[in-house]
Order: structure tokens, then C-alpha cells, then sequence
């Protein structure tokens, strides 16, 4: 078998040739950042955003920082400022239910200028009021109404009083009503002189002050029936004068708002509704504040309380909007997403009204785009849900949720419903769209269209034009220091680096965002016209070591033989793996050791991380696929007569992956055959169970890892690394690596197979089997094979011994 | 009325409607002209006696049937209304700072209000008090103050403040009307005097304005100078009402027949000065 020749400085390390660039800085550039790279996320908002029915709104998935949030508002920027402006949307005083506040929709700008309408009515109306009320017209009318009572009352009591007076009988007003009493030269008879009458005159007098009294009684029994008479006709002098006062200015308004329907038929009602309470004009209202020190401002200064009901509560105001509103909501609780009813204090208890609805990001958005991110309206209480009701219904029903769950017990609103459209794009992980789609069933229904954005981007001449327009944009937003084209390809390796893949660049925009900000901070403080290549370097370089501790405790403590980690000598059973650690958000490269050793037993290969609990399900996983390895390959024509046992030695937390699993079978070939591995190299790929190795994760950290606790060693030039061949185009590795392998002091192998892995690593090669199937004998397998009879042998002659023993 | 001839007032109370804007205007003439004030309720002794009848029935307008009336219980009421219109006079005087007394007495009602406010510069009545009819011409108390001489005399009634009465005066070259003129001044300052000169002739009319206007110098008063024929009470009442200015002052010793001012002030629904 030919074994793969390590690889070239080139293949370690995909440079970006700075004279692909035609400008000298970024400055050059526009900083015109489109959506490279997501033609199929584009498409998708494309589609969501030109369809109008319900139910496709978007969801756009991505990881965070890739830029979903900038394409959509690149596009909405592109298609909002044509779309038709939305109305204006007013709460105002239902006059005949308070409880539920109408919505009037008025034409954009209309809003506002209806609230100034009604605010100088109410104003003309303290002038025209009590102007009308106070006229000469009115105090005579209403003296008139007031002495025609009196004159009636008066004249029935007066004609009573004369017939009595004929009689010698006197109507006297008592504290609480009349009394008839007979006279005698307009004094009151004294009783003796009323005793000393005759019988006859006595019951004379008897007789008729009994005939007065129920006179008396007629007449009075017909004064709260002429009172009412009286306060109906009071009644209807005010309603005309206030109607007359009023009438004029209202018709005023009516006129200017004549195409509207909804306003017009508030402005009747409205009409109605002052002639009604025309009281409330004619007196100063008291300041309230004054009453009651703990009263909240603004409510009581124009015109005061009782004058709220016929303000005009601007819901939505698209007077100054340019095209359809896009609309991002940072905080998406419910209260913000579809508006909530406040409530003020007043004298201990809480009261609202109308004026007291707050808009929601629903009711700004209402004609053209929000935008939430998903993840934080997930973890608001209830807004989810509140979110699709809406959108399912079509309207925002404004719900206090502190009464919704009885949480407060006081006066509330029913406002009514707006009608509602919009089209919502929610931001969010993959993993949150695909939770939504498994467990909830609204969410494909109210989200057809999903945006998925690329992880990554081809390196290719558009895609570093792309970085280099970010990088400009970055610049002059943040009026930060230009790239020069150094700077710029440095950009390009590291977003390279970031996507492990030398042939794409990461569409993580915000790390790059971050680097550039880093960058440009060590070249202004050495004060650079323009940020340079080394500038960048400087940067990462720094970045790592802020995040090196740990790395370099575990360097420090394998250099001090602590951990034991051979790369000198030759070992039986015992290999260098590469493991990846990821504390925090840095993620950095060591070895490990992993050593086999096996017995006489029944084809078992006990993985001990599992054995203990310390092993994840895929590093099991990877462990069997070994016992099904070896028995394909030696257990067809004799039983495995073996046990073997797998460690990471030296490991004290979990281990997981199956990164290392070529490493596990390299270490039991060595084990079983007895030829030594080269310590001075290590290796990771996971293997099947033919023997292919296949691609792992994390290959330029594992690679530096290894490297760089070699060269604290000292290099020798026989150090080396072992990697999948699947992964040779994630390989972007440090310079120095790079600099290494030029110097034939470090090695990097690609290998698609054990059998070429275990020639490497013993210097033995694997082996073929000839026609019989049998192995050449100074080979691994061929030896492993010698070895596996001889445990066999073994075994039978221990159980032949065993049976004579018992017999 | 000069300011120096008037230092004690005397006002009637029975809490009726009237009698209140009494003690309203007399308080406010009291601190004008810094004399003190005296309240005067009377205990009608006709009601007292009519209780004492066996035939007295009381008729309310809430209550179904009459029910004898109890005198017990009615010197209660009377007492009450004595401490009512006592604590009214109090609050009053208090707000107006002017020093006050108050006295109850028992009797016919016009007989003890005159004979009570005998000591008194000027007497203030409501038009008419608690009578039956809510007539709109006089009360039997003022009626008799009136026919009694008792001058001068303020006859007030509900519906008018005397802060910012308009005054009305009424002038025909008489002693009487000078007087009244004189009064009226010093009412009306500052403000607005309206002169109502009665002449035989218009020619005399305009010859007393043109004497007016050349003697009368008050710069903080506006003096509007009307004219009317010398004519019956009637034509006089229409015009007054016409001209709607408040506080009417006039003499009964003018050149009009002094039955025609009593006429006048029986039928005006004004308040009026007679001096």
C-alpha cells in the first residue's frame, strides 16, 4: 500500500494574495454590503414579503451575528419607502359604553390633526358656552320658566289665601308647611277667645278651614308635578341654547372631516354628548392637584378630568412616516408587542380611561414590517401567544394581562379591536425554528416562509469583495481608521479560519465585526493612517492569548511531566490523540493519551469512559464500531479470544465525540499485534467499521495543540500529526505551523484508512491478506493474527484443563 | 344718606331666600360705612297662637294627611330658625369684619321688627318674607315699614349682590330726590350711576341734567343721565324694568304723589332704597 505523503506548506494554509484587491484602502470602497452568499435566504424574503395572504410571514434561521437582521432591513429599505403609507389609528370616547374606547382610522397625518380639532373645540367651547349661558336670552328665558312656577304656585296659594281671608281665615306658613287659623283684625284668635265662641261658629270654622285644608291639599299635590314641568322646560332651554352654542362649531369640524363616515358619527355623538353635560363648561374646574397632592400631572391641566373624555388618544401617528413602517422590537413582552391599558393612581385606587391606551409595536408596524427576535419573544410571558392571536384573528385586541389573570381587581377597557396587517419576520437560532415546527402546530400555519441563512460564504472574489465592503462599512459607521489591502486579506484568512474550511469564509459578520474594532484599536494607538496586515495578527494573536490561561495551565502542567504526554519514545499500546477543549467562547487543541491493553477473553473491547460514566453516547458509540472493526477483520476464522480495555488516561471530566476512535484502533492494533507507536506523533479521525477514517471537527486547533507543545519541547523534524483526508480543506493553520511544515520540522498527514495510519505510526506496514486470506507475518495484521491464535490456543488448552479438573 | 349718619343697621332674618340677600347687602353696607349690625328675628306670635287652636292642622307638601300641629314642638322649630339666621349673621359678619348683635323677641311679625329696629339708621327687609304665596309684591313686615315712615329703608331681595349693584337713581329737583341722589353717589363709587331725571317738560328734564352734570364731579364714577316725563307709577315700573339696573334709590318725598312710590316699590321686582 503507498502511504500518503505528508502535505505541502500550501495544503496547511490558504493565504489571500492582497494584489486580488484593485482598491488601496477600504476607504475607497462604498461600503455597500449586499446579501452575498444567501441567494436562497434573499429569495425566500423576497417571496414572504411580495405575498400578501395570510399566514406568510417569515421566519428568518440562522446562527446570531450571521447578518440575517442587516439583509432583511437591506431589503425592507429597498421595498418600504414605495409601499402605500398606513392610516392613523385614534382611541376616542365611546360615549355610550365608556368600557370599550372606539378606533377610528383616519388618513396618515389625520391623527394628530383631529386631536388639535378637538383639543381647540373644547377650548372654544369654555368661550361659547358659558358666552350663550350668561346672554341676556337665556337669563330671561330661564327667569321666565322659573317665575311662571312661581306665579303658578303663587297664584293658586294667593286665590286660596284671598277665599280664606273672606272667611275671617288666615293661611300662615308653618316651619314645615300651611296651616289655616281663623283672625280677628289680622291677629290669630288666642284660644280663649276661640273657646268663647259659639258651637255654631266653632264648627262654622271647623268647616271651612277643613274645606281650605283639602284645597290646600289639591294645590300642593300639583306642585312637584309643575316642578318637573318646570325643570323639563329648564331642561330644554339649556339643550337649546348649548345646542345652539355648540352646533356651529361642530358642524365646522364635520365639514372637514366629511369623507370620513367613522369620525363624522363620533362627531355626532360627541355633539349630543356636550349639550348634554353643557354644565361642565360654565364653571372653572378646581385644580384637582391642589385637592390632592398625590394626584398624577398632565391629566388635570387642560381643561381637566371631566374634559378627557372628549380628547382624542393618537394610537398611531403616520404623519412624518415615508412608505410602509418597519418597525424592530427589542423588547417583545406582550404589553409591547400589542399595547397595554395603563393605569394611573388616584386618592389609592387606579383608574384609566381611553387617553390611558399605550400603543404596541403592533399597531406602529400595522401596514408594513416587525421584525422580533424569536428567542426573546419565546421567553416573554404570554407574548407568543398574544403574537399569533393576533395575527391569527387579524386584529390587536388591546388586553391588560394583569387582568386577564385577575392579578389587579379595578376598573379596566375593552378598547376595540384593530384591524390588523402586518407582516412579522422573526430572527432565531435553527434550533428554534425546528423546535416551533415539531411542537407547535399555529406556528407553520402563521409562519410559511423560512429564510435559511448560510453559515458560510465561498471564497471567491465576490465573497471578498463582500468582507472588504463590511470592513468599509464598519469603518465609516464607527468613523474607525480604513484597512489597507494587507489588512483586508488578513480579514479574509481569519474568516477562513473561523469557518474551518479553507475554500469558505464565515458569514459569523459579528466576529468580523469584532476584529475589525480590535484591529483598528492597536493601529490607532499606534497612531497608522490605516490598519495593516499586522494590525489584524496583532489582534487575533491577542484575543487567543486573553483566552490562553487554561491552555497554557494544561501546557505547563504536560511539560512538567504532570500530565504525561510521550512524544520521544516508541509504546506498545499507547498513542497521542488530539482532543479539542471549549471553555468559554475559545476553543484550543491538546493531546492525549490513550493506551490499550488486552487479556485472554471473549471478544470484549471494554471502553473503561464508559465503565465509569465518564463517556458521552458518541464516544461509545465509537468504541464499538472497534469490536466490530476487529471482528470482521480476525474473528471470521477463529473466536476473538481477547479482552481489551480502552482509557484516556489522565482524564478527569467526560469525554465525548468520536474524534479520537482511529486513535482507539491504532492504540488496540499496537496492543494486540505488539508494535510499538511513535509517540511523536498524534492523531484524531473517527473511523467506520471498514477502517476508513472520516472527518472530525475542530482539525487547525487539534494540529496547533499538538505543535505547539512539540516545539516547547524542541522540535526534531520527526513530529507529526495524522488527520482524516476528508479534512485537508478545513486546514488553515497558524504561520508558524506553516512555517514549520516549510522547514520539514513539523509534518501533517492525510490518511483515508487505518491500514495506512498504523504503517505511519509503527513504521510496520498493515498488511494484505494473500488468496487464502492469510497475512503476511511480519506485518500488524499478520502479527495481530499470530497473537490472536496464540490466546486462542490458550483459552482451549485452559478449558481443556479446566474439564479434565472437574471430571 | 351720608356715612356719618349711619351707625347701626338693623336686618330681619327668618331665613327665607329674601332675608338672606338682606343680611348679604346690609353686611356689605355696614363695612362700607363702618357701622355695626343688628339681627332681628321675631317669633310669630300668630303661629304660636294657631297652635294653640284646637282646629290647627299643619299640611305638608309631602305628606298625605294634615297632621295637629304640636307647640312644643313648634317653639323647637322656631328656636331652631332663631340659631339658624344667628349663625348666619355670625358667618357674615365674620366674612364682612363688621361687629354684630342679634336679637330674638316674640310677637306680631311687622309690629316687632319695626319696633326692634327703632334704634336703628337704617332698616334692611326682605321684600317679602316666609309668606304663603311667594307673592312677588311686598311682605306684610315691609309693607308696614313702608306705611310706617321707617326711613330709610332697604328693601332687598334674592338675585342681587350688593358688592356690584348698578345703582338707579331716581331725580326730579325735589329735596327728597337730592337726598336720594346724595345716597346713591356714594353707593354707586366706584361704578355705575344711572340718573333717571323725571321732569314735567323735557325742556325742565334737560335743564336738571344740565345742572347735574355741571355739579357732580366723581371721577371714579360713570354717571349715565336718562330722561322720562314726570308720568304715573305704572309707566315708571315699565321702564325700570326695561333699564334692568339693580339697586333702585328713591324718596317718597319727591314730586311724585308718595302713594305712586309705594305703588312703584309694591310692584318692582327690585331691590329699593327709600330715603
Amino acid at each position: 500500500m503507498a502511504l500518503p505523503a505528508k502535505l505541502t506548506p500550501e495544503k496547511l494554509y490558504r493565504a489571500c494574495d492582497p494584489q486580488e484587491f484593485s482598491f488601496r484602502t477600504t476607504a475607497e470602497l462604498d461600503g455597500h454590503v449586499n446579501a452575498t452568499g444567501q441567494k436562497r435566504a434573499i429569495d425566500a424574503i423576497t417571496f414572504s414579503m411580495g405575498i400578501r395572504h395570510d399566514g406568510f410571514n417569515l421566519f428568518a434561521l440562522g446562527p446570531n451575528g450571521t447578518g440575517k437582521q442587516s439583509a432583511i432591513m437591506h431589503f425592507l429599505d429597498g421595498i418600504a419607502p414605495n409601499a402605500p403609507i398606513p392610516s392613523d389609528w385614534c382611541y376616542v370616547n365611546n360615549f355610550e359604553k365608556p368600557r370599550n374606547p372606539k378606533a377610528l382610522k383616519l388618513p396618515a397625518g389625520k391623527g394628530t390633526t383631529l386631536s388639535r380639532d378637538m383639543q381647540h373645540l373644547v377650548e372654544a367651547l369654555f368661550t361659547v358656552i358659558p358666552a350663550a349661558f350668561s346672554s341676556e336670552e337665556y337669563q330671561v328665558q330661564e327667569k321666565d320658566i322659573r317665575e311662571k312656577f312661581q306665579e303658578q304656585q303663587g297664584e293658586a296659594i294667593g286665590e286660596l289665601e284671598k277665599n280664606a281671608a273672606e272667611n275671617n281665615i288666615a293661611l300662615i306658613r308653618t316651619p314645615a308647611g300651611f296651616a289655616f287659623a281663623p283672625i280677628r283684625n289680622n291677629e290669630v284668635l288666642k284660644p280663649e277667645e276661640f273657646m268663647q265662641l259659639k258651637q255654631e261658629e266653632r264648627d262654622a270654622i271647623d268647616v271651612e278651614i277643613t274645606r281650605l285644608k283639602t284645597a290646600m291639599q289639591s294645590i300642593l299635590a300639583q306642585i312637584p308635578k309643575w316642578q318637573r314641568e318646570t325643570q323639563e322646560k329648564l331642561k330644554e332651554l339649556n339643550r337649546n341654547i348649548a345646542s345652539f352654542a355648540v352646533k356651529p362649531l361642530v358642524a365646522e369640524l364635520r365639514n372637514s372631516y366629511e369623507p370620513l363616515p367613522e369620525v363624522i358619527a363620533y362627531l355626532d355623538t360627541l355633539e349630543n354628548d356636550v349639550i348634554e353635560n353643557f354644565d361642565k363648561f360654565l364653571e372653572k374646574e378646581p385644580d384637582q392637584r391642589e385637592l390632592f397632592p398625590g394626584m398624577a400631572p398632565d391629566r388635570f391641566l387642560q381643561g381637566g378630568s371631566s374634559f378627557n373624555r372628549y380628547r382624542v388618544n393618537v394610537i398611531v401617528d403616520n404623519s412624518r412616516s415615508e412608505g410602509a413602517p418597519v418597525v424592530y422590537e427589542d423588547k417583545p413582552a406582550c404589553y409591547n408587542l400589542v399595547g397595554d391599558i395603563e393605569h394611573i393612581s388616584q386618592m389609592g385606587t387606579l383608574v384609566t380611561d381611553f387617553t390611558l391606551i399605550k400603543q404596541g409595536a403592533l399597531h406602529r408596524a400595522n401596514g408594513g414590517y416587525l421584525l422580533i427576535d424569536a428567542r426573546r419573544l419565546l421567553m416573554e410571558p404570554l407574548a407568543y401567544e398574544a403574537l399569533k392571536k393576533a395575527l391569527r384573528t387579524r386584529h390587536i385586541r388591546i388586553e391588560s394581562l394583569a387582568q386577564l389573570y385577575s392579578l389587579v381587581s379595578t376598573v379596566s377597557l375593552e378598547p376595540e379591536p384593530i384591524p390588523l396587517d402586518v407582516k412579522v419576520i422573526l430572527l432565531g437560532e435553527r434550533s428554534l425554528y425546528y423546535l416551533l415546527t415539531l411542537y407547535d402546530p399555529d406556528f407553520t400555519e402563521l409562519f410559511k416562509v423560512a429564510a435559511d441563512f448560510e453559515d458560510e460564504l465561498p471564497v471567491n472574489s465576490d465573497g471578498k469583495l463582500f468582507y472588504a465592503n463590511i470592513i468599509s462599512s464598519i469603518a465609516k459607521k464607527d468613523t474607525l481608521l480604513h484597512f489597507d489591502k494587507g489588512a483586508v486579506a488578513r480579514v479574509v484568512e481569519h474568516g477562513s479560519r473561523l469557518a474551518e474550511d479553507s475554500t469558505k469564509l464565515t458569514a459569523h459578520l459579528q466576529s468580523i465585526c469584532d476584529l475589525v474594532h480590535e484591529a483598528e484599536f492597536y493601529a490607532a494607538s499606534a497612531k497608522k493612517e490605516s490598519v495593516e496586515a499586522g494590525d489584524v495578527q496583532h489582534a487575533i494573536d491577542a484575543r487567543t492569548l486573553r483566552a490562553s490561561r487554561i491552555r497554557e495551565k494544561i501546557r505547563e502542567a504536560t511539560l512538567k511531566n504532570q500530565i504525561l504526554i510521550d512524544t520521544v519514545s516508541e509504546k506498545t499500546g499507547q498513542i497521542n490523540a488530539l482532543s479539542i477543549y471549549s471553555p468559554g467562547g475559545q476553543s484550543f487543541g491538546h493531546p492525549g493519551k490513550i493506551t490499550a491493553k488486552v487479556g485472554l477473553g471473549k471478544g470484549e473491547v471494554i471502553d473503561i469512559e464508559r465503565e465509569v460514566e465518564m463517556g458521552g453516547p458518541i464516544h461509545s458509540k465509537g468504541v464499538m464500531i472497534l469490536s466490530g472493526f476487529l471482528g470482521a477483520r480476525f474473528g471470521i476464522d477463529q473466536p476473538l479470544s481477547l479482552t481489551a480495555s480502552l482509557v484516556f488516561e489522565q482524564s478527569y471530566s467526560g469525554v465525548e465525540g468520536d474524534s479520537a476512535s482511529s486513535a482507539e484502533l491504532y492504540a488496540l492494533l499496537s496492543a494486540i499485534s505488539g508494535a510499538p507507536i511513535r509517540q511523536w506523533f498524534a492523531v484524531t479521525g473517527s473511523v467506520n467499521q471498514n477502517g476508513e477514517v472520516q472527518a472530525i471537527g475542530g482539525v487547525n486547533e487539534k494540529i496547533e495543540g499538538f505543535f505547539d507543545l512539540c516545539q516547547a519541547r524542541g522540535l526534531t523534524g520527526k513530529e507529526g500529526v495524522l488527520i482524516p483526508v476528508s479534512n485537508v480543506e478545513n486546514l488553515m493553520l497558524r504561520s508558524d505551523v506553516v512555517e514549520a511544515a516549510r522547514n520539514n520540522l513539523f509534518s501533517v498527514f492525510p490518511v483515508s484508512h487505518v491500514d495506512e495510519g498504523i504503517e505511519i505510526l509503527t513504521g510496520i506496514p498493515a498488511g494484505e491478506p494473500d488468496t487464502n486470506g492469510n497475512y503476511p507475518p511480519d506485518t500488524i495484521n499478520g502479527m495481530a493474527v499470530a497473537r490472536l491464535r496464540e490466546m486462542a490456543e490458550k483459552i482451549r488448552q485452559f478449558n481443556n484443563s479446566s474439564s479434565d479438573n472437574e471430571e | 344718606m351720608r356715612n356719618n349718619l349711619i351707625r347701626h343697621i338693623a336686618v330681619a332674618l327668618d331665613c327665607s331666600p329674601h332675608s338672606l340677600a338682606s343680611l348679604n347687602a346690609a353686611a356689605e353696607l355696614a363695612r362700607r360705612m363702618h357701622a355695626d349690625l343688628t339681627g332681628i328675628f321675631v317669633e310669630d306670635l300668630n303661629l304660636l297662637r294657631m297652635a294653640a287652636l284646637p282646629c290647627s292642622h299643619e299640611i305638608r307638601i309631602y305628606t298625605d294627611e294634615p297632621e295637629k300641629i304640636d307647640l312644643l314642638q313648634l317653639e323647637r322649630s322656631l328656636k331652631r330658625q332663631a340659631r339658624e339666621a344667628e349663625s348666619a349673621l355670625q358667618h357674615i359678619a365674620k366674612e364682612f369684619m363688621v361687629e354684630h348683635s342679634f336679637r330674638v323677641c316674640r310677637g306680631m311679625v311687622p309690629a316687632e321688627v319695626i319696633l326692634a329696629a327703632h334704634e336703628a339708621d337704617l332698616l334692611v327687609l326682605g321684600r317679602s318674607g316666609r309668606s304663603p304665596s311667594c307673592r312677588k309684591g311686598l311682605g306684610s313686615t315691609a309693607k308696614k315699614a313702608l306705611a310706617e315712615g321707617k326711613r330709610p329703608l332697604l328693601l332687598m331681595r334674592t338675585g342681587f349682590a350688593a358688592k356690584e349693584w348698578p345703582v338707579l337713581v331716581l331725580y326730579d329737583g325735589s329735596t327728597g330726590s337730592q337726598q336720594a341722589l346724595s345716597t346713591a353717589l356714594s353707593l354707586a363709587e366706584p361704578g355705575t350711576l344711572h340718573v333717571l331725571i323725571l321732569g314735567e317738560t323735557p325742556e325742565e328734564a334737560m335743564l336738571m341734567e344740565q345742572e347735574l352734570s355741571a355739579t357732580i364731579t366723581r371721577p371714579e364714577t360713570v354717571i349715565e343721565y336718562h330722561r322720562l316725563p314726570l308720568h304715573d307709577g305704572k309707566t315708571l315700573a315699565r321702564y325700570i324694568r326695561m333699564a334692568d339696573s339693580g339697586l333702585l334709590v328713591l324718596s317718597d318725598r319727591m314730586r311724585l304723589p308718595i302713594e305712586t312710590v309705594h305703588t312703584l316699590i309694591n310692584e318692582i321686582d327690585y331691590p329699593v332704597l327709600l330715603v
